[in-house]
């Protein structure tokens, strides 16, 4: 705090002090700072820390902050000591273990039931009408029912999550094959391509790209849902550990489990997005 | 026109929703009334629909109306996502033309982003206890980010041709921001505000399972505690319909202030 108060007078004094050309110069060494990004990017996560320790220390909000230094060791203490039986890979573990479950079940119906929409239109004609009654429910809406069907446990939890990856994978895998290029079926047609060709050649490679756009959000919407279905009812996984945070007065515990999540759900993103380059390397740009 | 008679294949295309909706409903008033799915379990449709006409005027067993419920949930999500747009939106479309908002909130941007919505819930509670504050912060917090997403990302796909054009004709910078960039946002701006809005309303229906005292998600919840599964259902058909309502005017009034605007690119 100090420090920015003295470069603030300072710059002041420039301003209306004798010296002209010295304070151009400043002027104009500060405005290249303000035109750097990686200096105001630098600059921005100073305050916003500097900001964060006022709040926790000083502020009238300071009982319900912890200060960063607070988040960390309580980061560092729960990866070597048990949380409820667990350590914090075991939470870490207990919850995409169940994401990659219910994602599964959930991309293994979806793009296979997304696809038949999108070839036969009497199919598609049956099963829209009723997709169309379920797609504006949130996957959470279903906790409860699920929690009634089939208890407190796994299945629950990988049935919610089922359905939050279901409902993105058909979306997408059926939009995908319907917005295919019909310049791409005329070129087949033309060059004596059968239907199973134009199938397998033409169809599934060109939706591709908007079917793994499907599971990008598929995955992100797992995520999420397995968080909230910790949050509701769960002895383990990372949702636990931010609502034992709630629970036992502890703000560290729920700071320190959130940023954890971030960095589990951004480091998902990063390895789908590196996958989908590896797999479908003739995606076009978006423009 | 078509040599068979009555049922052609067209008939056929037209008639499939209505009688694939109709055998949904039977099958699932059949399978809970033969008990092959236990009473306990789910709720006929025709006991749900009666539940509907009951809660308009009874506020057993959960406590309020039903309409009070919807009306207390949709005002949540609405105070949060306009707050959301006020700051999102403005900041977002700073962020696109402008180097130093872009260089100050770009590194917190980005901190934030990847944290899942329903993460908030406990810290929001947490902070703000179980009323409507703590429901604002939540979905605040989830609906900004999408606003600031597209309307950093339309800026940015401004057609760089009219921006040159508009500099030849000597505009200033801020004239540039505002005649241009904004105005050829705004379909991206749109995206953006649908995409907040379903991740504010499932991420609200989350924080009122967690904690709250009225609200749909509120009765869904109430709905297990009570062993009612009509209750649940209709809970979670209220959302559904809400949500969709909701989507539906974002949809009429994107159409209606930007007639004319093409859309800019895909939002995947």
């Amino acid at each position: 705090m100090e420090q920015s108060e003295s470069i603030a007078g300072c710059g002041i004094q420039m301003e209306t002090g004798p010296a002209l050309e010295k304070r151009e110069g400043a002027w104009a060494a500060v405005r290249g700072l303000l035109r750097n990004r990686y200096c105001l990017y630098g600059l921005s996560v100073i305050g916003f820390l500097l900001i964060w320790y006022w709040a926790a220390l000083y502020s009238s909000i300071s009982r319900f902050m912890p200060t960063p230094d607070q988040v960390f060791n309580e980061m560092v203490r729960i990866a070597g000591h048990k949380l409820a039986g667990k350590t914090l890979v075991g939470h870490l573990w207990a919850s995409l273990r169940r994401v990659l479950i219910g994602f599964g079940i959930g991309v293994a119906l979806g793009v296979p039931l997304g696809l038949i929409m999108a070839i036969n239109k009497y199919i598609n004609a049956a099963v829209k009408p009723i997709f169309d009654l379920f797609k504006p429910m949130p996957p959470i809406a279903w906790i409860s029912l699920a929690i009634l069907w089939f208890g407190i446990g796994e299945q629950s939890k990988v049935f919610i999550i089922a359905i939050g990856a279901f409902v993105p994978a058909l979306i997408n895998s059926y939009n995908g094959i319907r917005l295919v290029d019909p310049a791409l079926y005329d070129a087949v047609r033309m060059l004596g391509g059968n239907r199973r060709q134009e199938l397998y050649q033409v169809t599934f490679p060109a939706a591709f790209p908007a079917i793994f756009a499907g599971f990008q959000i598929a995955l992100s919407m797992a995520w999420g849902s397995v968080l909230a279905a910790e949050l509701v009812g769960a002895r383990s996984g990372m949702g636990y550990i931010i609502i034992l945070g709630m629970k036992v007065f502890k703000p560290e515990l729920i700071i320190g489990g959130m940023i954890i999540i971030a960095l589990v759900a951004g480091f998902l993103t990063l390895s789908l997005n590196y996958l989908e380059k590896k797999v479908c390397p003739w995606k076009r740009e978006l423009t | 026109m078509n040599s068979k008679p009555r049922i052609g294949r067209g008939n056929i295309l037209r008639l499939l929703p209505y009688l694939s909706v109709a055998a949904f409903f039977l099958g699932w008033q059949l399978l809970v009334e033969t008990g092959i799915i236990p009473r306990v379990l789910l709720a006929t449709p025709l006991e749900v629909g009666k539940l509907f006409f009951v809660k308009l005027t009874q506020a057993q067993p959960d406590g309020s109306l039903l309409w009070v419920h919807t009306v207390v949930s949709l005002g949540e999500a609405l105070l949060g996502y306009l707050l959301a747009l006020v700051v999102g939106i403005p900041l977002g479309l700073l962020m696109g033309w402008f180097v130093l908002a872009e260089g100050l909130a770009r590194p917190l941007f980005e901190m934030i982003r990847p944290i899942p919505p329903v993460a908030w819930i406990p810290l929001a509670i947490f902070w703000f206890g179980i009323g409507l504050s703590g429901k604002v912060f939540i979905i605040w917090a989830c609906a900004v980010i999408p606003c600031v997403i597209n309307a950093y990302t339309g800026v940015r796909m401004t057609n760089p041709t009219l921006v040159q054009m508009a500099r030849t004709y000597g505009a200033t910078d801020w004239q540039v921001f505002t005649r241009i960039c904004i105005p050829s946002a705004l379909p991206m701006v749109f995206g953006g505000l649908q995409i907040a809005l379903a991740l504010a309303w499932t991420t609200l229906v989350a924080a009122e399972l967690i904690a709250s005292d009225v609200g749909l998600g509120f009765l869904i919840n109430m709905g297990r505690r009570l062993l009612r599964p009509d209750m649940i259902v209709l809970g979670m058909l209220m959302v559904g319909l809400t949500g969709w309502f909701i989507g539906a005017v974002i949809d009429w009034l994107e159409r209606k202030l930007t007639a004319g605007l093409e859309r800019g690119g895909s939002s995947s």
